[in-house]
């Protein structure tokens, strides 16, 4: 059961995933983080390079996003560092989108997403080489 | 969520993540404040060196990224303001000043020192 506050984040975020991202939206992404892939947090380009490299990722590894939004950073390290990603938030709007965007990079065999609170994780002990969250409630 | 995690990493794997939380040594109404000012996802009081030690993991490193923190957020509001226009033309009026009220208070708090990021990284051990 979803406490009050959680249910309220996922009100709010399933509200901001169903907006429609124009030019402009992507033009203000661009300018702030230094990509466009629907973050609207706090994550820059440089951080989620660091974040790949600080979980030595790459080829063969595979990363689970916790909170991943619309694939921010998961995605993203998936097509810039060629490991496989699990994408894992509540709000199915932002991950739609980021299989979508997974779809148009080429790297739709190498991303999954998985409709789960980070509460209740339905995955297998020991499946993972690395695990991202970004600006989650931990 | 951390003891989760370690639990699904495999042995050696590496956990990485970014986190907004008050600054340690805040007296009560400060720590208010930062929690009340900042976003949804203002951490807990816990340190988080702590929690990842207790959750099992080992090779704890963190680094403050909170001078970057303030870029970004600052960012964000201006930008907002360069397209405010654009954005009226599908947020709405009130939804946009909205946001900006929001961020300004939190740029606000980070200015005043209540706020800070960090990046935390540590191993599952073998």
């Amino acid at each position: 059961m979803p406490t009050r506050e959680e249910h309220d984040t996922h009100q709010r975020f399933t509200s901001r995933y169903r907006e429609d991202r124009t030019e402009t939206v992507l033009k203000i992404e661009r300018a702030v983080i230094g990509a466009d892939w629907g973050a609207n947090g706090y994550t820059t380009v440089t951080q989620a390079d660091r974040l790949g490299e600080v979980m030595h990722l790459g080829p063969g590894r595979r990363l689970l996003d916790l909170g991943a939004g619309r694939g921010w950073p998961g995605l993203y390290l998936a097509v810039s560092r060629g490991c496989r990603t699990v994408l894992s938030d509540v709000p199915v709007e932002g991950l739609a989108a980021a299989l979508a965007r997974g779809d148009a990079e080429g790297v739709a065999d190498r991303v999954t997403a998985v409709r789960s609170s980070a509460r209740a994780l339905p995955f297998r002990t020991e499946t993972f080489d690395a695990i991202v969250h970004t600006d989650v409630l931990c | 969520m951390l003891r989760a995690s370690r639990q699904l990493l495999r042995p050696g794997g590496r956990t990485a993540f970014f986190t907004i939380h008050p600054t340690p040594g805040l007296e009560p109404n400060q720590r208010r404040r930062a929690h009340r000012d900042g976003p949804v996802a203002v951490a807990a009081a816990h340190p988080h060196r702590e929690l990842l030690e207790r959750a099992g993991f080992t090779d704890i490193d963190e680094t403050d990224y909170t001078a970057d923190f303030e870029t970004v957020a600052r960012a964000w509001i201006e930008q907002y303001d360069v397209h405010h226009a654009e954005l009226v033309a599908t947020l709405g009026t009130a939804e946009l000043e909205q946001r900006q009220r929001e961020r300004r208070t939190q740029l606000g708090a980070i200015e005043d020192g209540l706020l800070r990021r960090t990046l935390f990284s540590a191993v599952r051990p073998r």
